[in-house]
């Protein structure tokens, strides 16, 4: 069956197609002659991507392009509801959490021939990220667009007031057994109501102040910012390969023992449970209320932390683990081209101009947001924190010592996710212990086998 | 206005003289402890609810990137109305971000004039017709009339991830996409919710009058119009105001079939102000901002319709 | 029945079709079509994206087996309960209060506010006031000295936080439903009863109450129908979590639909939830006579 008439029977089945006569696949994913639709979620970037727009528009006078914007919370039902009904946008933003099932469900164009054809040079992205967006049958879907990593912002005034220097942060080390002297410097950083530290005797748990370290979430299956940093200095990794692992590493022992001190340190009041972390405002906003000291947060959201009044941040990179480096995760997203464009040439020239020095280098990079995917754009975008004070050295440290590690992408990754959501939300409010994660990980690999 | 066109068919009638309820007795122990607790309960119901919006009040007022830090204070945190202008489009980008607002561009008055089109519409062929299909369950006798009434019925249990993408594929095959008629077309006819109402106060309505009128030779047109209208004038107002807001806080519906400029209502334009990353934080301020403002236009609409609920009390005495 | 009566039956049918045609296009292009072609889906794979298989009773086989399902059942059915017992009883009072003590517009819509605003606003405003450590609320409970709660962190509070937010947003709108309920009443009934010298109390409970009963009919199915479909409160403050303590039915099948794409085992739920709401409605429909009135 055709693309085109699975769509078409998909529609079908939930619509009445016959009435009008109309066709499931037609018009909208192109407005006039010349005319890309392009979606995106953040309003942040849209700017610079109006920029890199007006930028392709300049060059390719017969190619008009038009940004859409839908929050975060919309944009993948929006996202659905318009494939179903064929009126999905040209070309759209894409995750890798949400990719692969789009791609299975043919609704992604396939540019490795054109990748090809132009002779887009791989190797100019930073080391991986174009990998993930090449499927297990070796359909490519998308060229890098950005990339994140993670690190540790600190209040520089708590940090401070605990008598910590700001050189003590830049050379953190971490083990599952004690902590090392990272966790020592969080229960440093740790104060209760009665302004005993954690490191003290006295120190009360039950009424905490602030918390050395704050959480976000469990994390889930993937951990991004919450506990795979410490896990991946373990030598740990997600699954057997990345991406597309045929089986997933949750029981390994590394992971348990990463997982059981992370649980560790809400018992010890340095961080606070789940409950209260997920009763409310998010990581950020307690951070900025100085209920945190310190917390591990992606690269993405250096602008807003900074942003924050009453608060000054630093940044430091993760702590150096077992295997005696650091590690983060490192995640990007790309351009997806829909495949049922109506100007599959239009937008492949607009997805290489976003994937090129012109957008990424020129003009993203300047603002300072992310850092582009493209590896001679980081040093432009380091210039352009650099002038707004801010020093990404920790984020970019992972790149220049290679101690990144590719995000997990896996088939099912919905079914994964909600079932180690669930998993690693009842280890980390207490309610099961990490042995739990036996269980848990021969379900997922179950998953990977259907 | 749209709701007009309903109740004003009452004109026929002598307007009896305003109602009045019957004041309440006091106790006979003189002092009214019923009355005392009554009024205490009222007060600590509306403390309840008017707490959040204080909250919300002093949340617009404030600047969204000073609130994390002053979460715990009771006046807005470094006060602004930037909130606001950014709700009404009247600041520049550079602005905007600087008090943590993402400088997209908002048309309000555009989007305003759109949301009262979009709701009047609904709200007008809804009620109507809505009546209408009351009349026809609770005032007519037809065979199969019970059975249909619950059909009608069983559909407020039909759970709308069901009909929200047909409907939208429906739309789209109609070719009315990014149009008004597309917004309003699913609510425009009916809802079951709207039958099931005013059906239940039609019931009620006296047969005497209209036995009299049919007596008179009025047909049913007649009948609808001048008696059974006018009798449910309450009702039916009640009923126009809740599909009014219902109307006019739709999100997801006119985000998927109007999402372009000409006919983009309000609330999905606010979008912007809402988390725009995964697990990213609002624009507090102008979220709070905008939803007060959108707001406003239906407590004016309440506050000259809502008359007509309690000046129609008295209506109800005719039999 | 007499010859007279099914004389008047017929006499009516052609008006009825006037007055009903309208509605009974709306009904059956946008409710009646759609959910007979969700019920044909339930019995098929269907990813959303590609064309659906059929494969029989599948789903609704795996639904009896899917223990996330019937938790979901559980915590809605929770949700109900409190959401509703507590609504009704403050939407009757409120109700009483308003049409016994006063005819204040400014009260009137003052209950009427919360609706207003939308529900997902109304959710991250209590969200971010009831926040564990920085949420206003808790700050008060402090200053009174009670134990911070995380009402939304916490399995066993987190269901109940959100029944009574979305309690506080619907109460006024039920209040003004049960209101009109309560304008329907003839004064005359009233003033028999101070005649007879009836107390307040004595009154609300002998003469509102029964009067109120076809509209306090209509008032529960609609409340009850309507809070099982609770979505949206869900979506943007737990999103089911902690744990599995707040994923509601309904958001588990819009997970199921739009994250997991497995549409057919969501109209499968779909559909079982109709039922179930269909059964209750009838059964409360039965219980209450709703369609008798005795006032007519």
């Amino acid at each position: 069956m055709t693309k085109a008439r699975r769509a078409l029977a998909a529609a079908a089945a939930l619509g009445l197609l016959t009435v009008g006569g109309c066709s499931g696949s037609d018009d909208s994913s192109k407005s006039a002659s010349g005319t890309i639709t392009y979606w995106l979620w953040d309003t942040f970037q849209q700017p610079q991507y109006q920029a890199c727009a007006d930028a392709f528009h300049a060059a390719n006078p017969q190619y008009k392009v038009k940004i859409t914007q839908y929050g975060w919370d919309d944009y993948w039902n929006t996202l659905t509801s318009a494939f179903v009904s064929g009126t999905a946008p040209d070309t759209f933003i894409s995750h890798l959490s949400y990719y692969p099932q789009y791609a299975a469900q043919s609704q992604l164009l396939d540019i490795t021939e054109q990748v090809k054809k132009d002779n887009v040079d791989l190797s100019q992205y930073q080391n991986g990220l174009a990998d993930l967006w090449v499927d297990q049958q070796g359909r490519r879907f998308g060229l890098p667009k950005d990339f994140d990593t993670v690190a540790l912002f600190y209040n520089t005034k708590k940090v401070e007031e605990a008598g910590v220097k700001t050189e003590d942060l830049q050379n953190l080390t971490w083990n599952p057994t004690d902590g090392g002297t990272y966790e020592r410097l969080i229960a440093r950083l740790t104060v209760d109501k009665n302004g005993k530290r954690g490191d003290e005797p006295g120190f009360d748990k039950t009424k905490v102040a602030t918390y050395g370290l704050g959480l976000n979430s469990s994390g889930g299956g993937f951990g991004q910012t919450e506990w795979s940093q410490y896990a991946f200095s373990t030598g740990w990794t997600h699954g057997d390969k990345t991406p597309w692992p045929t089986r997933f590493n949750y029981d390994d022992p590394r992971f348990k023992q990463t997982i059981a001190w992370f649980r560790s340190l809400v018992d010890r009041g340095y961080m606070p449970t789940l409950a209260i972390a997920s009763s409310g405002v998010n990581q950020m906003d307690a951070y900025g209320a100085g209920k945190y000291a310190m917390v591990t947060e992606g690269s993405w959201n250096t602008k807003s932390y900074w942003d924050l009044k009453g608060v000054k941040s630093g940044i430091a990179p993760t702590p150096i683990g077992p295997i005696g480096k650091r590690a983060s995760m490192i995640n990007g997203l790309a351009d997806n081209i829909y495949a049922g464009t109506k100007n599959p040439e239009g937008a492949w020239q607009w997805v290489k101009f976003l994937a090129s020095p012109a957008c990424q280098q020129d003009i993203v990079a300047k603002q300072g947001i992310v850092f582009p995917a493209m590896k001679t754009a980081t040093v432009e975008a380091e210039r352009a924190f650099a002038a707004k004070q801010i020093d990404v050295a920790p984020f970019t440290v992972h790149i220049k010592e290679n101690t990144t590690t590719l995000a997990p992408i896996a088939d099912h990754w919905a079914d994964i996710s909600a079932l180690m959501t669930e998993t690693m939300d009842s280890i980390l409010s207490g309610k099961s212990g990490v042995d739990s994660l036996d269980g848990a990980n021969r379900k997922v690999n179950e998953f990977l086998k259907k | 206005m749209a709701i007009a066109s309903t109740p004003q068919a009452g004109a026929d009638l002598t307007p009896p003289p305003p109602g009045r309820p019957r004041s309440v007795r006091p106790d006979r122990r003189g002092v009214p402890w019923g009355r005392i607790a009554g009024w205490a309960t009222l007060v600590v119901v509306m403390i309840v609810t008017l707490v959040p919006f204080y909250w919300m009040l002093r949340t617009s007022l404030s600047n969204t990137r000073a609130l994390a830090a002053g979460s715990g204070e009771l006046l807005p945190v470094d006060f602004t109305l930037g909130a606001y202008k950014r709700v009404l489009g009247l600041s520049t980008t550079a602005e905007a971000v600087s008090e943590g607002g993402s400088g997209a561009s908002v048309n309000f008055w555009l989007y305003l004039r759109n949301s009262v089109i979009v709701a009047t519409l609904v709200t007008a062929g809804q009620v109507f017709f809505s009546a209408m299909a009351a009349y026809a369950f609770a005032r007519l006798s037809w065979p199969g009339r019970d059975t249909v009434f619950f059909l009608f019925l069983s559909a407020l249990m039909i759970p709308p991830i069901f009909t929200t993408l047909p409907n939208f594929i429906l739309i789209k095959d109609l070719g009315l996409l990014n149009t008004y008629l597309g917004i309003v077309l699913p609510g425009l006819l009916m809802t079951p919710f709207a039958v099931f109402f005013l059906r239940q106060f039609f019931l009620n309505a006296s047969h005497e009058l209209e036995e009299a009128a049919r007596i008179d030779g009025a047909g049913h047109a007649r009948i609808f119009l001048r008696i059974i209208v006018p009798l449910n004038q309450a009702p039916i107002t009640t009923l126009a105001i809740l599909t009014y807001i219902t109307a006019w806080n739709d999100y997801f519906w006119p985000l998927l079939v109007g999402k372009s400029e000409n006919v983009r209502v309000l609330t999905v334009a606010l979008g912007v102000f809402q988390a725009q990353t995964q697990r990213g934080t609002p624009d507090w301020a102008g979220l709070m901002a905008a939803t007060l403002i959108a707001a406003l236009p239906i407590m004016v609409l309440f506050a000259v319709f809502g008359r007509r609920v309690i000046n129609s009390i008295g209506f109800t005495g005719i039999k | 029945m007499s010859t007279a009566t099914r004389a008047r039956r017929y006499r009516d049918v052609p008006a009825a079709l006037i007055f009903v045609g309208p509605a009974a296009v709306g009904f059956l292009t946008f409710y009646l079509w759609p959910a007979i072609r969700g019920f044909y889906l339930s019995l098929t794979d269907f990813s959303l994206l590609s064309a659906p298989e059929f494969i029989g009773l599948e789903n609704y086989e795996r639904l009896i087996g899917d223990h996330l399902f019937w938790n979901a059942l559980l915590v809605t059915l929770e949700y109900v309960v409190i959401n509703i017992a507590v609504q009704t009883v403050f939407a009757v009072l409120l109700a009483v209060l308003m049409h016994r003590l006063t005819r204040s517009m400014t009260i009137r819509s003052i209950v009427l506010l919360p609706y207003l605003i939308a529900n997902v606003i109304a959710a991250l405003v209590w969200y971010s006031m009831l926040d564990y450590q920085t949420g206003v609320v808790n700050q008060l409970l402090e200053w009174l000295s009670v134990d911070r709660v995380a009402f939304f962190g916490e399995t066993t509070t987190a269901i109940p936080t959100i029944a009574l937010v979305n309690t506080w947003r619907h109460v006024g709108y039920t209040a003004l439903l049960v209101f009109a309920g309560l304008q329907a009443i003839p004064k005359q009934v009233y003033e028999a009863a101070a005649m007879d010298g009836a107390s307040e109390w004595k009154t609300f409970w002998r003469v509102t109450l029964p009067l109120l009963r076809p509209v306090m009919a209509l008032v529960l199915v609609l409340t009850v129908i309507g809070s099982f479909q609770v979505f949206d409160t869900v979506a943007v403050t737990t999103t089911g979590g902690p744990i599995n303590a707040t994923r509601v039915i309904y958001y588990y099948i819009f997970e199921q639909a739009f994250a997991r794409f497995d549409f057919g085992y969501a109209s499968a739920m779909s559909f079982a939830l109709f039922v179930i709401l269909a059964g209750v409605a009838y059964a409360q429909l039965r219980l209450t006579r709703a369609s008798q009135s005795d006032l007519s």
